[in-house]
């Protein structure tokens, strides 16, 4: 009995996935929990995994296809199941105009590779007709007629003034010569993780009533704590304590006390969540995801610090589990490593609000009567004026504030 | 009596079709009006290979001094009954392995001549009577016969085609080729290497047309050491049965004269569609052949032609590929499942020395290409060639300047027709040459000289 491969659900607003790249053909050998197929959400790109030993049975939705979450995209089951199952079904995914990474094993012939090459076309994009599937001379240079563009995933840094099929035929320059063509911006094609963002950030601008205030936060005494316990605490938890940490555990038990700031706006309602599902910003070299730390507020404060570390690194290295991409309830974002005060974060929605944590600024306050030195944390909180008004949400910012200036509760 | 399918024509492209068909589990039937194998088995390429087998054995024995084998050279003689005997055996036995192959698929084979009544039946005149058969889908494979000489027709006394001069009673003393393609060169090498007093009159400004000059010329060269006068640019005026001259003007005009016991006319093939009532299935045909599109299919429908009779490229392995592609597709349910692919076939010339080409010709790929990479290996410069004792000949490759591509192979030289088999898996594989560039080729072997020529294109053969 052939099992059916779906496409996952990775988090509440996730209504359609992408088929990255299958890793396996149809007939390959797969052992159960190795990596089958990779697809894309909106956010994050995810990797499937073979659910029992046996062998690909078939391909549902080929790469690039977008379906909703549930549809099936593959089978796989014992070898004797391998059959030839109609293909028409693949036919009715959509067929999105980005194109995948490169596949480990396309059929090309030397020819046609060469020429693909040299006309800049991504191989990836064309249908092969000979044995097997193989790409065919006949079919690159079919494909170069076209006018096929190119839309692989990489950066296009070949200035093309000829058309394709002229391309073609024209030697292959030095590349050194390029450095005496006219300059030409250097075009970098807005898919994957880009697009989604693109699309979400300007959906926030758009459909939220967003405004951001900000205040500052005295951690002179959460960063003694740091100072003096660090070592300790490094050796009893085997992780450090940083700024995020206390910042999250302070959003985590002020949300607590705010429920209102825990939300989701929709048209005709405002869901409060009584669980803090949290989600930390994590910067990636082409873009940007948030996991997330899903009931935070059941966590320790060195239970969240360890959850912090662990998603970001996994995050960052694309090893993030299904439930811990998306579904999160309010965001933290810190751009304090940059140097950064203030800034306005855009929301995550459907979330209600969104804490930026700038950089630590070692300033002279006032204690009292006494001037002293401090260590000042600026916090910009963004807000769904549709959802929460200004008091509300200076008034959570408030008690972030004071979990943080009085750390001993963020302990308790 | 009906059929899923009925082909018509035991040829190389009738009798694989039909083994297809019935493969692929049509109900098939087959009519032949001759023996099953058709020209390629009876009169064509298997008798005129066996003829020069045996020439080649002679010639070899003949010059076994060479190789250090001492032996009554002049008591060996070839005996022209026993070489017919050996021809003839082979063909049989090569006739009744067809058969077998029908029996085995269950085809049923009807001996008897078709015609057409109309686009669903088709009539039989068998020794039994006229048998009216119906079939689904029908496909075509008539083949094709010698083109004939309007002034001279064929009278198979002395003005003779290629299947008479297979069956020639004794070895004639002399004998005039009209023609010198392929037909006309293989016989020329049978009958000049056996003592008789050949002439080729050939009107292009090569023999061989179809290949290269410099590939031709070494023939030539050859064909003339073995006695052969060969006269291109010439042209056949009259033939003179009374006095058995032939008429032709040369090159610069002049009328010459030349004596034969026989004359062979070898100018080429015609599809064989006469009498097959064709114009009453709605088939559209030319003298060129019916008409079909990439699916072997014609313009009507359900019937299908293949092999020789659809014109084209007239090679057995060609028929073998289009009835192939013509079952498939008659056995589909929408009757277009796979196209017919020439893109590398294989021409070759059983000659000595043999004459193998695949792809473009030197001058057809500069037509295409421009300033094409030529890589040539002389097999003087192969150990085994030398061994051989056939050091003259090469293998010419045929590169693309831009992606280096193999566009086309030629060899001239010893086993040239086994040879090919690398080029052709080559184009095939639309190999380029750096992808051949770390083959390993098994040394010593003439195989070597494949793979030289190759990397001489792009400068880094070795051996030369």
């Amino acid at each position: 009995m052939a099992t059916e491969i779906v496409m996952p659900k990775l988090g509440m607003g996730m209504e359609k996935g992408t088929v990255v790249a299958w890793q396996k053909q149809v007939g390959d050998p797969v052992q159960k929990g190795e990596t089958l197929v990779e697809i894309r959400s909106e956010k994050i790109e995810f990797e499937v995994e073979a659910p029992e030993d046996g062998v690909l049975l078939d391909i549902a939705v080929p790469n690039e296809g977008v379906v909703p979450c549930g549809t099936i995209i593959g089978y796989v089951g014992s070898p004797a199941e391998l059959v030839n199952t109609d293909s028409s079904h693949v036919t009715q995914t959509t067929a999105v105009a980005v194109a995948a990474p490169p596949q480990k094993k396309i059929k090309i012939s030397p020819v046609a590779k060469k020429i693909a090459e040299a006309a800049g076309l991504n191989i990836d994009s064309i249908v092969g007709t000979g044995p097997d599937g193989r790409i065919t001379k006949e079919d690159v240079e079919r494909a170069i007629a076209a006018g096929s563009p190119d839309v692989g995933p990489h950066v296009e840094t070949k200035p093309t003034t000829a058309t394709p099929s002229v391309a073609a035929k024209i030697p292959q320059e030095n590349p050194q010569d390029l450095s005496a063509a006219p300059s030409e911006p250097v075009k970098v094609f807005v898919t994957g993780v880009r697009k989604a963002i693109a699309n979400r950030m300007l959906q926030s601008l758009q459909q939220t009533a967003q405004l951001t205030i900000t205040m500052s936060a005295d951690v002179t005494d959460a960063l003694e704590i740091q100072r003096q316990h660090g070592e300790r605490i490094r050796e009893r938890y085997d992780t450090k304590l940083t700024v995020t940490d206390f910042v999250a555990r302070a959003t985590v038990l002020a949300l607590l006390e705010h429920p209102q700031v825990n939300s989701v706006f929709s048209d005709s309602e405002i869901l409060q969540h009584t669980g803090v599902h949290l989600g930390i910003a994590v910067a990636l070299d082409d873009g940007l995801i948030v996991p997330t730390i899903r009931n935070a507020n059941r966590l320790s404060f060195i239970d969240l610090a360890k959850s912090v570390k662990s998603v970001s690194q996994r995050a960052r290295s694309g090893k993030l589990h299904g439930e811990e991409t998306g579904g999160s309830t309010f965001t933290i974002t810190n751009l304090g490593a940059y140097g950064v005060e203030y800034f306005t974060p855009i929301l995550n929605p459907p979330e209600t609000g969104i804490l930026g944590v700038g950089s630590v600024q070692d300033q002279p306050r006032y204690i009292g009567s006494e001037l002293q030195r401090r260590s000042i944390l600026p916090l910009s909180l963004t807000f769904d004026h549709r959802a929460l008004d200004g008091a509300p949400a200076a008034q959570f910012l408030g008690t972030v504030k004071r979990y943080l200036e009085a750390p001993i509760h963020l302990l308790l | 009596m009906t059929s899923d399918i009925i082909v018509v024509g035991g040829g190389p492209a009738g009798y694989c079709a039909a083994i297809m068909a019935a493969r692929l589990g049509a109900k098939v039937s087959l009519v032949e009006q001759g023996d099953l194998g058709g020209t390629c088995l009876n009169e064509g390429c298997m008798p005129t290979k066996s003829l020069l087998e045996s020439v080649s054995l002679y010639q070899k024995v003949k010059s076994a001094y060479d190789f250090g084998i001492d032996l009554p050279v002049d008591q060996v003689v070839p005996n022209w009954v026993n070489i017919q005997r050996f021809k003839d055996k082979t063909v049989r036995q090569l006739v009744a392995g067809i058969g077998y192959l029908m029996k085995k698929n269950q085809i049923r084979v009807i001996h008897g001549q078709a015609h057409f009544v109309n686009q669903q039946v088709l009539a039989v005149e068998t020794t039994d009577g006229t048998e009216e058969l119906e079939a689904d889908r029908f496909i075509i494979a008539t083949g094709s016969e010698p083109v004939q000489l309007p002034f001279a027709p064929v009278d198979g006394e002395w003005v003779i085609h290629s299947s008479h001069a297979l069956t020639l009673s004794q070895i004639p003393e002399s004998l005039v080729i009209v023609g010198g393609g392929v037909i006309g060169c293989e016989f020329a090498s049978v009958y000049s290497r056996l003592g008789t007093k050949v002439t080729i009159i050939e009107a292009a400004d090569h023999i061989l047309p179809a290949e290269d000059s410099d590939i031709a010329e070494i023939l030539h060269a050859q064909l003339k050491h073995h006695g052969v006068a060969i006269h291109t640019s010439s042209s056949v005026q009259t033939l003179d049965a009374s006095t058995m001259r032939v008429c032709f003007t040369t090159r610069d005009g002049e009328e010459q004269y030349v004596s034969a016991q026989y004359v062979l006319i070898s100018v080429g093939r015609k599809p064989r569609i006469d009498n097959l009532g064709l114009e009453l299935t709605g088939v559209t045909y030319t003298k060129h052949g019916v008409s079909v599109n990439e699916y072997m299919q014609t313009t009507v429908s359900h019937m299908y032609a293949c092999g020789d009779v659809a014109g084209g490229i007239q090679l057995a392995h060609v028929a073998f590929h289009e009835g192939e592609v013509a079952a498939v597709n008659a056995c589909s349910q929408n009757g277009q499942q796979k196209k017919v692919n020439y893109r590398a076939v294989p021409r070759c010339i059983y000659t000595s020395p043999e004459v193998a080409s695949v792809g473009l010709t030197s001058q057809q790929a500069r037509e295409q290409y421009g300033d094409i990479l030529i890589g040539e290996l002389p097999f003087a410069a192969n150990g085994k060639a030398l061994i051989h004792g056939e050091a003259s000949g090469k293998v010419k490759v045929m590169v693309d300047p831009q992606f280096h591509e193999i566009l086309g192979v030629t060899i001239v030289g010893p086993l040239a027709t086994e040879l090919i088999g690398q080029g052709t898996l080559m184009l095939h594989g639309e190999m380029t040459v750096d992808s051949v560039e770390d083959l390993i080729s098994a040394h010593p072997t003439l195989s070597e000289a494949v793979r030289e020529a190759v990397l001489q294109a792009v400068g880094k053969a070795v051996h030369i």
